[in-house]
């Protein structure tokens, strides 16, 4: 009878998908296809422990071993408890298959396999000496002739890794706030960590940007620079106006020459740089974004039917990044807290409302969504109308004087006013609405923000580029890139000014004057979207002033430092429980689809459709700034050797027909994937179901 | 640095980077800090591979360890002898398995023996039960804890045995995403 089989004998009936054959993916968390992860494969010896001995082998082959192993007791007392007298033949057969597998690899992935081996340190050893000693036996069997050479290699091979290592043990100074970092993990956990993760992450759009505008664009400017005959005052850091328009900040002074200092050195085309820097640097974020967003969607994605708390609340959620005694203490009773509420909401009958009680409560969604989207609204016209005011101000001519200067700030503060006080609004309404799940409450404060903010954004941009760029102001460009200045720096001011507010002014006031109210906790989705709309508003701003995201850079470090002080001064760890992938799963997200989206056809339609001012900047006189690439084209024609240039222009990259087919293509292998996760999710329903019936099976064979 | 350590022959250092995580100098950091807990007993000289095994109570005194609620199951999981006692290979084994170099099933391993409180190779009832004690400081009344327990066994266990094999475990981690996120705390701070 099949139920009379030894555990190992039909464990080894089974494939063995042991881990060494899986060494081929370098580190099975980078796992860039659709599929999900291929897990380890288990025997399944959990149904005949009836029948075996508790205690099992300590077999050293990985893909038994690690289920079987108890403790980690030396294998030699292992067979005590075993019947069978043939029980030491396996283990020395399975040890010298292991050896020999280990032996025919190369030496990185036989390096990872032993470093994944969940052996004690001393087996790990013997097995890497028998492994070496296999390998030089083989070596010195095979090539007797070429010994010195082989060793030669050998030598130098290990003399190669060494210096890996030691280059890799200073790789982490290179890893900037790496210390902070794991300070602020520790003591309030990987929620807020994640935020700063996100920050340190943007922080590198930013730095990748500016050394790349700075190579490509603003170091050749400096050579054909024209000199700067406006004064400084100190007013032009907040206004950006005056002086700085006539410097590398903005379009405006970027020349639309051919640059050659160097004698019969090769010309430098500004306009072509220009454009190709800008094009070049949103195609590469464009592919890290889409790749980041691909690999942490794939990793952390939850099939919403099969995850349920409980389970997972129990076993995968205690942080032991947390070192700190008072926060293991929050946790602990917040996690208590939290499986009481999940225990009642269980025990609880799930509440019938009456008809007028379902009426009233979707009368006063509806009520509370009008209000927001008409909020929303609002702001948008005012800030429309506001903007329209301002650019009479501009068109009407320069007033230098201090009240010129404060009136173009306005429209900046109001700006982020609106966004500092309006969620306020949001939430308060939150409140009235009385959502059944706390959970669901902060979703939807999060999309009306996002909704907020989006609408902001668009509004500017289109006031920006259908009545800026067709006013008849001199250089439209240059006014559009010192209004986003402003915009950046205010907000960076009110963000800091947010910090203050929110958590040190909150903190004495839960400490002194209202004791209930306790320490401030950490906001991380408002903080979160603040990022967000600060980075869509420098992705903006790039083509109009290369240098903002210098600027921004600046500015992302100081409110790190700023948001890491006030966190440690002044709030306490979270109390509820962020599920933390999913969290960075949708800021990647967030930042992706609105927000890089958003950018890319505002830019699209600046090259594209717009027309560069006359007098200015390195596209003038031009009817886009698109046609300076066409009229490159045209004089490439003339020459023979590019001709392929020429070809891809005109037959790829102009072309519709090729577009169309190739949105056509991909519609297609995405409808193929989607058909390929539903049938594996059908077979693993199937799986599962026949997991369930063999062992009630046997089992049931079992008592009978 | 260079070859001025004495500790260490090259060849152990080597064969230690090989079978841990940890490069030469963090091997030798973690030297440092095993010989402090108890600078009488732990040789400097570990050339000649000395048995020297420091008992449970000193370790998990570490400051990585001392808040953790589970201490002493992870020192226990890590012990030869299972009694708790660590020498110096599985003191460097243990912090490997919980720095975040290791990888997601060599933790998803330990994590199993470490909530498995009996060694059975099961999470039965009475090891969640001790799980969620010490998770919850014992708030939870005994109906509550029952309660909780049974709802786990039920929908994590897929075979039916009314306890958790790693099979199951791993299962259920795999639909848990944060899973990676618990056990990280950081390489030991000198």
């Amino acid at each position: 009878m099949t139920s009379m089989r030894h555990g190992s004998e039909y464990s080894r009936d089974l494939p063995r998908v042991n881990v060494l054959s899986r060494s081929q993916y370098e580190n099975s968390t980078d796992n860039f296809s659709f599929e999900p992860e291929p897990e380890l494969a288990y025997s399944l010896p959990s149904t005949f422990h009836l029948l075996d001995r508790p205690y099992s082998h300590g077999f050293s082959n990985v893909s038994e071993g690690f289920i079987q192993r108890h403790n980690r007791r030396p294998s030699d007392e292992i067979s005590v408890t075993s019947s069978s007298p043939f029980e030491m033949d396996p283990v020395c057969r399975e040890e010298k298959d292991l050896v020999g597998n280990l032996a025919s690899m190369s030496t990185s992935e036989r390096i990872k396999a032993i470093q994944k081996m969940p052996e004690t340190m001393k087996k790990k050893r013997e097995i890497r000496n028998k492994v070496l000693k296999e390998i030089t036996k083989k070596t010195r069997h095979h090539s007797t002739r070429l010994s010195r050479c082989t060793q030669c290699l050998q030598g130098t091979a290990v003399l190669f890794r060494r210096f890996g290592n030691s280059l890799s043990e200073y790789s982490h100074l290179l890893q900037l706030w790496h210390k902070t970092l794991k300070i602020i993990g520790a003591k309030f956990g990987t929620s807020v960590l994640s935020y700063f993760i996100f920050l340190k992450w943007l922080l590198t759009f930013n730095m990748f940007s500016f050394l790349i505008n700075f190579s490509f664009i603003i170091i050749p400017q400096f050579f054909a620079a024209e000199p700067n005959n406006l004064s400084f005052t100190g007013l032009e850091l907040f206004t950006g106006a005056g002086y700085f328009q006539q410097t590398v900040l903005y379009y405006g002074f970027y020349t639309n020459a051919t640059i050659s200092k160097i004698e019969n050195g090769p010309p430098y085309n500004m306009q072509l740089a220009y454009i190709f820097t800008v094009g070049i640097y949103f195609v590469i974020c464009f592919l890290i974004l889409l790749f980041s967003m691909a690999k942490s969607f794939c990793r952390n994605f939850i099939n919403p039917q099969t995850y349920s708390g409980n389970a997972s609340k129990l076993l995968c959620t205690w942080d032991f990044n947390i070192t700190n005694e008072k926060a293991v203490k929050l946790k602990q009773k917040n996690l208590g807290t939290q499986i009481k509420e999940g225990l009642t909401e269980v025990n609880q009958e799930v509440l019938y409302f009456s008809v007028t009680e379902r009426v009233e409560r979707i009368v006063i969604h509806l009520v509370s969504w009008v209000a927001s989207l008409g909020t929303a609204v609002a702001a948008c016209a005012g800030v429309y109308f506001l903007s329209i005011n301002n650019l009479k101000l501009f068109v009407k001519g320069h007033k230098n004087d201090l009240e010129g200067q404060a009136a173009m700030l306005v429209l900046p503060v109001v700006v982020s006013l609106l966004n500092a006080f309006i969620p306020f609004f949001y939430s308060w309404l939150g409140h009235l609405e009385r959502f059944q799940t706390p959970g669901y409450q902060i979703y939807i404060a999060i999309t009306r923000n996002i909704i907020l903010k989006i609408s902001i954004v668009g509004i500017l941009c289109y006031y920006w580029l259908n009545i800026v760029a067709t006013s008849e102001s001199q250089c439209w460009e240059t006014l559009v890139g010192q209004d986003i200045y402003r915009l950046v720096l205010v907000d960076f001011a009110f963000c800091l000014l947010g910090s203050f507010f929110g958590e040190f002014l909150r903190r004495i006031i839960g400490t002194t004057v209202c004791v209930s109210l306790g320490l401030p906790e950490f906001d991380i989705g408002r903080n979160v979207l603040d990022l967000i709309y600060a980075q869509t508003l420098t992705w903006i701003g790039i083509l109009f002033s290369p240098l903002l995201p210098g600027i921004q850079m600046i500015s992302f470090s100081i409110v790190f430092y700023v948001k890491k002080v006030s966190l440690m001064m002044n709030c306490q760890p979270p109390r509820k429980v962020w599920r933390t992938a999913q969290m960075t799963t949708s800021f990647m997200f967030l930042l992706f689809f609105p927000s890089f989206l958003g950018v890319l056809s505002v830019i699209g339609v600046t090259v594209w459709r717009l027309k560069p001012s006359e007098g200015c900047g390195p596209f003038r006189g031009l009817s886009s700034m698109y046609a300076a690439v066409s009229e490159w084209i045209k004089i490439l024609e003339n020459y023979t050797a590019s001709k392929w240039v020429v070809w891809i222009y005109h037959n790829l990259i102009t072309s519709e027909l090729f577009f169309f087919i190739l949105s056509v293509i991909i519609l297609i292998i995405t409808y193929l994937y989607w058909q390929i996760i539903e049938g594996r999710k059908t077979m693993t329903k199937l799986l599962r179901k026949q997991i369930i019936n063999v062992s009630l099976t046997f089992s049931f064979i079992l008592f009978f | 640095m260079g070859n001025k350590q004495t500790i260490f022959t090259d060849e152990q250092l080597d064969a230690y980077q090989d079978c841990t995580f940890f490069t030469r100098k963090e091997i030798l950091r973690l030297h440092g800090r095993y010989h402090e807990m108890a600078p009488n007993v732990v040789p400097m000289d570990y050339t000649k591979d000395p048995d020297v095994k420091l008992p449970m109570q000193l370790i998990i005194n570490m400051p990585e360890l001392k808040e953790n609620p589970f201490k002493e199951r992870i020192v226990e999981s890590f012990s030869e002898d299972g009694e708790g006692s660590l020498s110096f290979n599985d003191f460097v084994d243990m912090f490997s398995v919980l720095s975040e170099m290791a990888p997601r099933e060599l933790k998803a391993i330990y994590a199993f023996k470490i909530y498995d409180f009996n060694t059975d190779n099961f999470i039965c009832k009475s090891d969640l039960e001790k799980t969620l004690n010490k998770l919850t400081r014992e708030e939870l009344t005994a109906e509550e804890i029952t309660l909780v327990c049974e709802k786990v066994i039920e929908e994590a266990d897929m075979d039916g045995d009314g306890k958790l094999g790693f099979a199951d475990f791993e299962n259920m981690i795999s639909k848990a995403p944060d899973f990676l996120r618990p056990f990280l705390p950081g390489p030991v701070q000198v």
